[in-house]
């Protein structure tokens, strides 16, 4: 199948922008190259778009997607999908701090490891790393869930205000008022059946599930110290 | 959000050059002031001195005066001293001195009377160019691009403290040390605790600004002993603050990043080489091919290198 090629070097980034966009109008899958880390590539793109980077890309890469399925072949800079709607994003390597910073929906697969803040401020969707996720990760989502494969680094699920986060594998720590429930067996089906579908079929998994524990819902200043970390 | 680089060469080159496109990669990052601390060839004895003096058609009277001061130290210019043809009203000067009998005398004195002539750097092989704007404009004026040398840092300042001004642009030379330099992006929220407690020690800073003070902090706790990884990992839990910051003298370039990691940083460290900076995409414009970066997200981090400075064996 023909794809239309983007090569961005050190070209001005609204015009690599636009090429991309051109691209997606004519119908045919776009291939990013010579990627060179820039940022803010691919931002907004729509539904039924399929573009491909061919290498590293730098922060905010498929920003406010709104339905494109969106493949890095390295790695993501800073808040790769942040505010996203809906699509999806696979990064082959490692993702940067804050991935999916706020998104509201579709889905993140990352297959190396993911940075501090993962899915800070998240308001739905699924971020799903097959490796660790990094320091603070999902501080202060609301909604939707991260699923991590391969452990979590300290202050995990720090702030959580609601959503999930699911991890196999050692935890470092649980953040400020987080706490692990237990999940049942119809959640567990549905994490597995949502990473079945991503070719990740395992059935012996043993899930932590983090939720919030909701007591910094009704904040009391008067319990300030009860949050510092310091 | 400031931008930070270094670069560490296995032999002189053009190190000067690399740090400009590291720092033009990232000059979105701060537009007020930009700058370079730059270790090329070392002396054999005596210090290179970069200075500014603050108006041009008082030049001639300011070295005049300047030399004056030296010889009151023992020292004196081993060669003429050059300076930029620009037209901004500050002056750049370069000036190539012998050894003062003290130099934290001579550097205390001399600061007296920094508003005619501000000393930026003292070192065998550092230099520290700085001067407001961008990189392209600031490696135009003085040539950075040409500057052979071994390593080196880079700077684009945002100012969130004190004024935009050459004095107040960043790198730092750590006083008295001979060849330590800084360059920050952060805050340091104990500053003024810190900075009594190092003044009743008997140290003196140039600004207000508290990347000065870190240069000194860890050179302080060097001179007693200290490794330069060592005082850097202290750094971590004695200073207050959500920094990210680069501390070079002539043996090893080294980093801090605190424990709230926030300001990034990456680098590419192959083959006794190293690209280190904010972004990314700035160590991606030396590195133009695909390569292995490493990504320094994590909290409460530090790390040191050695550089190939020629110093040790001149010296």
């Amino acid at each position: 199948m023909n794809r239309h090629e983007v090569r961005v070097a050190d070209r001005p980034l609204r015009e690599c922008n636009q090429a991309i966009r051109a691209g997606i109008e004519s119908g045919q899958p776009v291939a990013v190259t010579d990627t060179r880390s820039r940022h803010n590539l691919g931002i907004g793109l729509p539904a039924g778009a399929e573009v491909h980077f061919d290498g590293s890309v730098g922060y905010y890469c498929g920003g406010l997607n709104n339905g494109a399925h969106i493949t890095i072949s390295r790695n993501a800079g800073w808040a790769a999908g942040e505010a996203m709607a809906s699509g999806e994003i696979t990064i082959n390597g490692y993702a940067g701090m804050s991935l999916g910073a706020s998104m509201r929906g579709g889905l993140i697969h990352v297959k190396g490891d993911a940075g501090p803040r993962c899915g800070v401020s998240m308001k739905g969707g699924d971020i799903i790393v097959e490796g660790k996720i990094g320091y603070l990760s999902g501080f202060m989502a609301h909604a939707g869930r991260i699923i991590a494969l391969g452990g979590a680094d300290e202050a995990c699920a720090d702030s959580l205000w609601g959503g999930e986060v699911w991890v196999a594998g050692p935890i470092e720590s649980l953040g400020v008022d987080s706490k692990i429930a237990q999940p049942s067996d119809d959640e567990i089906e549905q994490i597995e059946d949502l990473l079945a579908s991503r070719g990740l079929d395992n059935g012996s998994r043993s899930w932590q599930k983090i939720v919030s524990a909701q007591r910094l819902w009704h904040f009391e200043s008067r319990d300030a110290s009860a949050w510092l970390m310091i | 959000m400031c931008g930070i680089a270094g670069r560490i060469l296995t032999e002189p080159g053009l190190v000067g050059a690399d740090l400009v496109k590291l720092m033009h990669a990232q000059r979105h990052r701060g537009a007020d002031s930009t700058g370079f601390a730059l270790y090329g060839k070392p002396l054999e004895s005596g210090y290179i001195v970069r200075a500014m003096t603050a108006k041009r058609q008082n030049l001639s009277a300011d070295l005049e005066f300047f030399l004056d001061l030296l010889r009151e130290h023992g020292s004196d210019f081993l060669s003429d001293p050059t300076h930029d043809e620009a037209d901004s009203d500050h002056v750049s000067v370069r000036m190539e001195i012998r050894e003062p009998t003290s130099l934290t005398d001579w550097v205390q004195q001399i600061d007296e009377y920094s508003d005619r002539i501000e000393v930026q750097s003292v070192g065998r092989a550092l230099e520290i160019v700085k001067d407001l704007g961008g990189a392209a404009e600031v490696a135009e004026k003085h040539n950075v691009r040409d500057f052979i040398g071994t390593h080196g840092l880079g700077h684009a300042r945002m100012a969130t403290e004190s004024d935009v001004s050459p004095t107040a642009s960043h790198p730092f030379w750590a006083r008295p040390f001979p060849d330590v330099a800084i360059v920050h992006n952060g805050q340091i929220t104990d500053y003024f605790t810190w900075r009594a407690r190092l003044e009743r020690k008997g140290y003196r800073f140039m600004t207000e600004n508290d990347s000065e003070l870190l240069a000194v902090w860890i050179s302080d706790r060097m001179s007693q002993g200290e490794t330069q990884a060592d005082a850097l990992k202290r750094s971590l839990t004695e200073i207050d603050g959500c920094f990210t910051f680069l501390y070079s003298n002539h043996d090893r370039l080294g980093f801090a990043k605190d424990r709230w990691a926030i300001k990034p940083l990456v680098a590419v460290d192959s083959n006794n080489t190293l690209s280190i900076a904010t972004e990314e995409q700035a160590v991606r414009t030396v590195h133009l091919d695909e390569v292995e970066v490493v990504n320094f997200d994590g909290p409460s981090l530090t790390q040191t290198w050695q550089t190939h400075s020629s110093l040790d064996r001149a010296a």
